[in-house]
C-alpha cells in the first residue's frame, strides 16, 4: 500500500518543522509549500490526502481564499482540509476575546495553534478515514 | 519538496505577489538611502536593512525602528535600479512584526496602526478625536502641548469633527469585513 | 455635463472642508460636477494596508462598487485615498481570485466589483480631462505677479500610475501658469511632507515640514499650492510646531490647488473656504488685486 501523503501550506517554517515532525514519525509523507502560490502548484503536481492550511499568508488572511478556491474546483474538492491557525492571536488586536468563525471558513476541521500533537493525528486520521468512506460510498 | 525557508525567504513569502522584485536583487548601490527623507532618522538605513534581511539577520532587522519609519512616500520604490519594491519591502516586514508580535515596544506606529483599523472595523470611517490616545500619551510635554493647541485651533476654524460619523448598513459592512477575516459574530 | 463619483475621504468631512467647497466650485465652472459618493467607507490611507491587504482592498473595492452602481468614474482629491483606490482597481482586475475573493466579501453588502471605472485624482481632471488651454480660457482674475510654489507631494505621481514621468512632471505647473500666476522653481516638490509620520514619528515630519518650507521660501513662493489634505495640514497646521522647535519664523500660507483656481476664476474667497487656515493667506490677497464675485 502506498504512503498516504500530507500537504502543509503554511508561511512559519518553525511551526511547520513542528507539525511535520510529528505527522512523519506517524508515517505520512509530508511536503510543504510556504506560500499560496507555491502551495496551488504542488496541488496540481501531484495528489494528495489531506491538506493542512494555515490562514494568515501573504496580503492577509489567504488561507480563506485558498479553501474557498479549493472548494470550488472538481478537481480539488474531494481533498480534505484541516485548518491550523493562529489568527485569533494574530489578530486579537482587531477582534480582542472573539471566536474565529468557522461559517466563513469552507473547510472539515479548525484547530489553532500551538496544537496538541495527539489531537493533530486524531483530527488527521479521522479525516483521511471519512474521506475514504465517503469515496467508497461513490464508488 | 521546498527547503526550510530562511528570513529573507519569509519576506519574500509574504511579498509573492508583489509588484517589485524580491531583495535579493538587491545591489546595494544606496539610491534608496540616498532618496529617502527619513534616512537620518532610521536606526538602520533602507538599503542596510535590505542587506540585513538578505543577510538573515530576522533579529536585528526586527528590533530596528527603519521599517516604522517608513513614511510610504515610494520614491526609494519609483527609483530602485533593481525594480525592488522597497517601500512594500517595508510594508512586509511590518505585516510579519505584527503577525508575531516581534516589533520594538517602545514605538507609537504599531499601536497607531491596531487603533486605527479598530476604528474602521467599527464604524467605517476614522475619527481623530477617538485616534488620539493612542498616541498623545505617548509625547513629551511640549508636543502634548503643541497638539492639544493646534487641535483647539482647528476646532475654533471648524476642522475638527464634534461627533464621529458611521456609514448606514454597519452590519452589513462588518459581515463583509467578516469574509476576509473570518473572526467574531454570532456563533 | 460631465458627472464624477466624488470621494471626499475622512480628511475632507471636516478637517479639509475648504478643499471639498472649492474642487466642486471649482470644476462646476468647467461644467464639470462632482457627486460625492453615497455612503463612502474609509480608505485607510497608508494605515491599514500593511496590516491586511486583503481586508484594505476589500474596503476599497466597496467605494469603487459604490461608484460603479452610480455608473461614475471615481475622483479622489486626497492623494493617499487616490493611490489607495488606483492600485486597488489595477490590483483585482490584474488577479482573478482576488476578484472572486473579494465580490463574496461585498455579496454582504449588495455589491459587486465589475471593473468598468476609471480612478482620477482631482488634478487630474483640471490637468487632462480639462486642460490649462481651457482654464485659461476661464480665468477671469489673471493672478499676475502671485508666486505659487506647485507642492506634488508623494502619492499623485508615485508609485507610478502608468509609466508616467516621475522625476520631473510639469502638469502642476502648467496648472498654475494657466491661472496667470506663476510656478516657482521650487526643488523638493516632490519630496515627502512626512505627513504619515507626524503621530508616530514627530520630530522626523517637523524636520520635513521645515526643509519644505524653507525650500518654498527661498525660491520665492508667496504662497503652496496643495493638491492633498494631509500635505495641507501638516504644511500649515504644524508651522507654529516647526517655528517652536526650531527657531524659525515661517508664515507660508498653505492653500489647496483648488483655492487658488477658485480666486483666478473670479469665486468669492467664502465658497473656496478660504479664512479657515492657521497660517493666514492675507498677505497674498494684497498682492492679488482679487476681483470677487463676477
Amino acid at each position: 500500500m502506498t504512503q498516504t501523503r500530507l500537504l502543509i501550506i503554511d508561511d512559519d517554517p518553525d511551526y511547520v518543522d513542528g507539525i511535520r515532525s510529528i505527522l512523519e514519525k506517524a508515517n505520512y509523507e509530508v511536503d510543504v509549500a510556504y506560500n499560496p502560490q507555491d502551495g496551488f502548484k504542488a496541488l496540481e503536481s501531484k495528489s494528495y490526502d489531506l491538506l493542512l492550511l494555515d490562514i494568515m499568508m501573504g496580503r492577509g488572511a489567504e488561507g480563506v481564499m485558498v479553501a474557498r478556491k479549493i472548494n470550488k474546483d472538481p478537481n480539488l474538492r474531494e481533498i480534505p482540509v484541516l485548518i491550523i491557525t493562529g489568527i485569533r492571536e494574530q489578530m486579537a488586536f482587531l477582534f480582542p476575546g472573539q471566536a474565529v468563525h468557522p461559517r466563513f471558513l469552507p473547510t472539515d476541521e479548525l484547530l489553532e495553534k500551538p496544537v496538541d500533537p495527539k489531537l493533530l493525528l486524531e483530527k488527521v486520521a479521522a479525516l483521511l478515514q471519512e474521506a475514504k468512506e465517503k469515496k467508497a460510498q461513490k464508488e | 519538496m521546498s527547503a526550510k525557508p530562511t528570513f529573507s525567504h519569509e519576506i519574500s513569502n509574504l511579498m509573492y505577489k508583489s509588484h517589485g522584485n524580491p531583495t535579493k536583487s538587491c545591489i546595494q548601490c544606496g539610491t534608496c538611502a540616498g532618496t529617502c527623507p527619513v534616512a537620518e532618522y532610521m536606526d538602520q538605513t533602507p538599503r542596510r536593512l535590505i542587506g540585513m534581511i538578505n543577510a538573515n539577520l530576522k533579529e536585528e532587522v526586527l528590533a530596528s525602528n527603519t521599517y516604522w519609519f517608513c513614511a510610504s512616500c515610494y520614491h526609494c520604490t519609483v527609483r530602485c535600479p533593481s525594480q525592488i519594491d522597497i517601500a512594500g519591502v517595508m510594508y512586509a516586514v511590518k505585516r510579519y512584526s505584527i503577525w508575531n508580535k516581534s516589533y520594538s515596544e517602545d514605538l507609537v506606529g504599531p499601536a497607531f496602526s491596531e487603533a486605527f483599523v479598530k476604528i474602521i472595523a467599527r464604524s467605517g470611517r476614522s475619527y481623530e478625536p477617538i485616534l488620539a490616545p493612542t498616541y498623545m500619551f505617548s509625547m513629551e510635554p511640549k508636543e502634548f502641548v503643541q497638539e492639544a493647541f493646534n487641535a483647539t485651533k482647528m476646532m475654533l476654524k471648524g476642522r475638527i469633527p464634534v461627533l464621529p460619523t458611521r456609514i448606514k448598513h454597519i452590519k452589513n459592512f462588518q459581515e463583509m469585513i467578516r469574509r476576509i477575516i473570518p473572526i467574531g459574530g454570532e456563533s | 455635463m460631465k458627472k464624477y463619483a466624488l470621494f471626499p475621504g475622512c480628511s475632507l468631512e471636516k478637517m479639509a472642508a475648504s478643499y471639498y467647497r472649492s474642487s466642486v466650485e471649482t470644476t462646476k465652472k468647467f461644467g464639470v460636477e462632482l457627486q460625492e459618493l453615497e455612503d463612502w467607507n474609509c480608505c485607510g490611507a497608508t494605515t491599514y494596508s500593511y496590516i491586511d491587504e486583503l481586508l484594505a482592498n476589500t474596503l476599497v473595492a466597496r467605494n469603487l462598487a459604490l461608484a460603479e452602481k452610480e455608473g461614475l468614474d471615481f475622483v479622489a482629491p486626497c492623494s493617499a485615498c487616490y493611490k489607495n483606490a488606483y492600485f486597488t482597481n489595477k490590483y483585482i482586475k490584474e488577479d482573478p481570485d482576488l476578484w472572486e475573493h473579494i465580490n463574496y466579501a461585498l455579496e454582504q453588502d449588495d455589491l459587486q466589483f465589475h471593473g468598468s471605472i476609471e480612478v482620477y485624482h482631482i488634478i487630474d481632471i483640471f490637468a487632462k480631462e480639462i486642460g490649462p488651454e481651457e482654464i485659461k480660457a476661464k480665468v477671469t482674475n489673471p493672478l499676475n505677479g502671485l508666486k505659487v510654489a506647485p507642492y506634488y507631494g508623494c502619492q499623485i505621481v508615485r508609485p507610478r500610475k502608468n509609466g508616467e514621468e516621475f522625476e520631473n512632471p510639469q502638469f502642476f505647473e502648467e496648472i498654475i501658469d494657466a491661472m496667470g500666476a506663476e510656478p516657482v522653481d521650487f526643488a523638493e516638490r516632490l519630496r515627502c511632507c512626512g505627513a504619515s509620520l507626524i503621530m508616530t514619528n514627530r520630530q522626523a515630519a517637523l524636520e520635513m515640514v521645515r526643509v519644505l518650507l524653507n525650500n518654498a521660501l527661498n525660491s520665492g513662493a508667496d504662497v503652496i499650492a496643495t493638491a492633498c489634505p494631509l500635505c495641507q495640514v501638516n504644511l500649515e497646521c504644524y508651522q507654529t510646531a516647526v517655528n517652536e522647535e526650531f527657531g524659525t519664523d515661517f508664515k507660508m500660507p498653505v492653500l489647496y490647488f483648488t483655492q487658488i483656481m477658485g480666486l483666478a476664476l473670479g469665486l468669492p474667497r467664502k465658497q473656496l473656504g478660504i479664512g479657515s487656515e492657521l497660517v493666514s493667506a492675507a498677505p497674498i490677497f494684497s498682492q492679488v488685486m482679487v476681483k470677487e464675485g463676477k
